[in-house]
């Protein structure tokens, strides 16, 4: 029976740096296997669509043009997305990775947390397709 | 040391007015900082009691129903003017006493119960119920620290012979420590100021885990900066006494600081040692054990004068 | 006779600084003294259980992981363990022991919150911020083998996702290393200190009889001597293995549930080095069809709070049919609203953490049966109820 039996510590503590990481201004490296803002490969994406199914969050969108050329767009959600590695484990032409050093992803508006993947003429592509009227079911908002 | 300033500079700049509503901000800072440091935290930086201070009086003051407002309103301002009277009659920065008679002592100990009572009326003045929970535990801590904190200030008053604060100071340079000679008397003076700060672990009236902010629950804006700049201004004259008495009187600034310092690194400590005592178990600790110590403190100085 | 009798109720929720999570508790006192106590729940209904029947069996593992922010690893467990044994498939020993030692890593992760939760309710900040902060080194750990602190998402329907490599396993014997000699410390501190004791001791004391019948699980029916631990009664992924000792103590009150608490994560250091020494080398993950077979399977898990239950029903297709969870924290509740009566209010507190509550895990469907008539509704009686009910 005792009281004050902290004693120690909390003395040694006045003479130690304290434990709080000042963040913005002090970083630690990240982590090897830290999970953040995914990538994808065009080159080896077949459109099985295996990703966009398995997808928790719905954050992956992928629109093919041409399956035969290769052509795809990806559209992916970073405000949508969990970060759970599970689209990265279900594709399996491994054309997906999560990076590991992106992980300030904070913005102010909706519209930087939505990436486009692919090539500069197939997103042209699509916009344009997005653009003209006549294109049926061409609905900007929710494809 | 004496310096003789005109009453109304005495009144509103130093020692009472502004220059201890700062000391006092800067003694929270000093005491959150410590207290940081001592949990291995980095705790607040430098300007964050008057970034506070000036956010709460920048606010609203809400004046919920059923509460009597002029006596909302008016509680604040009379701790606060109890507190900061108080301080006319202590060497504060171990300048002689602004203001001094025979048996100040005693004024200056009910001055600073004068802001628990008004925070103990704010908190039953309202109909909220985490405030009047808050209310009647102030008041009872009040009624269990009250009595030994005073007998505590009572022992070096009997060493010098004397109720008059700046004489118990002289005597105090004069003489050893009186930390040496009644450290009872000290250790129940230090946790008797505690309690009247309630600081942990005696914040049973304001546990914010149970009853949130206890008696100043309802209070927000102007009020509770008051309340608070009173605490605060309590804090300092406390420590005040407490060095002036118990640690060898205070002849200047530099003592001043050091001394009290020193003791508000022994407060911060004690506030991160403990657990939350429960109301009963505070009551019980000051009755059965403060009031005893204090008592036998007494005790032995009686007896020794009596013999030497 | 007829002396009518003013109640004063302090009311702690939904918003009350002692609660990190909405829950309403309504207690009467007299003085200080708490003369009852009612508890309302259901203020983070998020509807669940129901989510899960619109996603895929691969999609739910997420969803389920989410039940619960602190012990998300378990949720996760608990289901792919009901769903491998739908689809009839075994998981390779090196995957269950890697979900072991994940399983064990949060029951040390969560019971250093609740220990720091606990004394910031009994106002002791000091120990608070010590224990989280010697938590962050089992949160590092779980960096390093999964890469996020708070939803490792480590689980894959039929398998985990990541190996641990020789220099993690290094790593993670070294932070157990330094943990060990500080929960060390903290027991010496809960055992030994006369103001923590003080607020302790004698409260909220629960007899073995009486945590039977209100049918408390988990740490806090082993604090009042109840043998009651999934791990040890049906042992599932390594545990066979590598047994748990059940950690007993008579007392009862909220000094046992610390002392239980504690002692558990001993246990738990000790499992995970006997996994990590002993680490099968095998593959980590077996092929799951997408569509499960039809069947229905109850799931049981040793959650850091207690025991944790799924039932999960199949029709066949690529969602389930119907998954009910029941979460240990909901079987704990019963314990607080008779134990609470004739303790201070000041204790009220940490009564109610004494049982590590978690609110949004057990805010779900409770029927609560009249004694005398019970009674089945179908959807269409339940529409029109509700339809009524919203007029």
């Amino acid at each position: 029976m005792s009281i004050g039996t902290m004693f120690g510590d909390i003395i040694k503590s006045l003479f130690k740096k304290p434990a709080t990481e000042k963040y913005p201004f002090e970083r630690k490296a990240e982590p090897e296997r830290l999970r953040s803002k995914l990538h994808w490969e065009p080159e080896k994406c077949t459109g099985c669509m295996m990703c966009v199914k398995d997808c928790p969050a719905n954050a992956l969108e992928l629109e093919v043009i041409d399956r035969a050329k290769k052509q795809f767009v990806m559209r992916y959600y970073i405000d949508r997305c969990t970060f759970c590695d599970q689209c990265v484990r279900s594709c399996r032409f491994d054309c997906l990775h999560l990076s590991n050093d992106e992980w300030e992803l904070a913005s102010l508006g909706a519209v930087p947390m939505t990436i486009t993947y692919g090539r500069e003429e197939d997103i042209q592509f699509l916009l344009d397709k997005k653009a003209n009227p006549d294109n049926p079911g061409g609905h900007p908002e929710c494809n | 040391m004496s310096l003789t300033l005109p009453s109304l500079v005495s009144i509103l700049v130093f020692p009472a007015g502004m220059f201890l509503i700062l000391l006092g901000m800067v003694y929270e800072y000093v005491d959150r900082k410590l207290v940081a440091r001592y949990q291995n935290r980095f705790g607040p930086r430098w300007f964050q009691p008057l970034a506070d201070m000036f956010k709460l009086l920048a606010k609203e003051e809400i004046i919920p129903d059923g509460v009597n407002k002029a006596l909302f309103i008016f509680l604040p301002i009379l701790g606060v003017t109890a507190a900061l009277t108080s301080a006319l009659y202590t060497p504060m920065l171990g300048f002689a006493p602004a203001f001094s008679f025979r048996g100040d002592l005693i004024l200056v100990v009910y001055m600073l119960s004068v802001l628990t009572i008004c925070l103990g009326l704010a908190g039953a003045n309202t109909v909220d119920r985490f405030s009047l929970v808050g209310a009647t535990r102030t008041l009872t801590q009040l009624f269990s620290y009250e009595a030994p904190f005073m007998l505590t200030l009572l022992g070096p008053a009997l060493a010098a012979g004397t109720l008059q604060i700046s004489q118990i100071n002289a005597y105090a340079q004069d003489t050893w420590w009186m930390i040496l000679t009644q450290p009872i008397g000290f250790l129940v003076a230090l946790i008797g100021l505690m309690g009247k700060l309630e600081l942990p672990p005696f914040d049973a009236p304001e546990a914010e885990t149970e009853i949130v902010s206890g008696a100043l629950t309802e209070y927000s804006g102007r009020g509770l900066a008051l309340f608070r700049i009173g605490k605060n201004v309590e804090l300092v004259i406390g420590l005040t006494l407490i060095s002036a008495f118990y640690l060898g009187g205070l002849a200047n600034p530099l003592e001043f600081i050091l001394k009290t310092l020193g003791l508000l690194l022994v407060i911060a400590l004690l506030q991160s040692l403990f657990a939350r005592l429960r109301i009963d178990q505070t009551v019980g600790l000051w009755w059965r054990i403060g009031a005893i110590l204090a008592l036998v403190q007494i005790l032995i100085l009686v007896v020794g004068r009596l013999f030497f | 006779m007829q002396e009518k009798v003013e109640k004063f109720i302090v009311p702690i929720g939904p918003q009350h600084p002692a609660l990190k999570e909405p829950g309403h508790f309504e207690f009467s006192v007299d003085g200080e003294e708490v003369t009852g106590a009612t508890i309302r729940l259901g203020f983070v209904h998020r509807g669940i259980e129901k989510m899960t029947e619109s996603r895929t069996w691969i999609q739910n593992l997420y969803m389920l992981e989410r039940v619960c922010g602190i012990c998300s690893h378990v949720h996760g467990i608990a289901y792919t363990l009901g769903v491998e044994k739908l689809a009839g498939v075994t998981v390779p020993p090196r995957a269950q022991a890697i979900r072991t030692i994940v399983l064990e890593l949060e029951r040390i992760q969560s019971h250093m919150l609740w220990l720091g939760v606990a004394a910031h309710e009994g106002g002791f900040d000091t120990l608070f911020m010590y224990s989280w902060r010697d938590r962050e080194t089992v949160m590092d750990l779980f960096e390093l083998i999964s890469g996020n602190r708070v939803q490792h998402s480590v689980n894959l329907v039929g398998g985990v996702k990541y190996d641990i490599t020789p220099e993690q396993k290094q790593k993670v014997l070294d932070g157990l290393n330094y943990l060990e000699g500080r929960i060390q410390y903290y027991e010496k501190i809960i055992t030994t200190d006369d103001t923590f004791l003080g607020r302790t001791r004698n409260v909220g004391k629960m007899t073995k009889e009486e945590a039977t019948l209100l049918g408390a699980v988990g740490p806090t029916a082993r604090a009042s001597g109840v043998e009651r631990d999934v791990r040890v009664e049906s042992p599932y992924a390594s545990y066979p293995g590598h047994p748990v000792n059940i950690v007993l103590d008579e007392g009862g009150d909220l000094t046992s549930r610390f002392i239980v608490r504690i002692r558990e994560m001993f246990e738990s250091i000790r499992v995970i080095r006997e996994i990590l020494t002993n680490l099968p080398e095998s593959e980590l993950t077996v092929r799951v069809p997408r569509r499960i077979p039809a069947g229905e399977v109850i799931s049981r898990v040793e959650a850091p709070r207690g025991e944790l239950f799924y039932y999960i029903k199949s029709a066949g297709g690529e969602n389930p049919y119907r998954i009910k969870i029941r979460t240990p924290s909901l079987c704990n509740w019963g314990t607080i609203s008779s134990v609470a009566v004739g303790h201070k209010l000041a204790d009220m507190p940490m009564l109610l953490v004494g049982i590590d509550p978690c609110f949004s895990c057990n805010d779900r469907l409770v029927t609560v049966r009249k004694e005398t008539s019970s009674q089945t509704m179908y959807w269409e009686d339940l529409r029109k109820y509700g339809v009524e009910y919203y007029q």
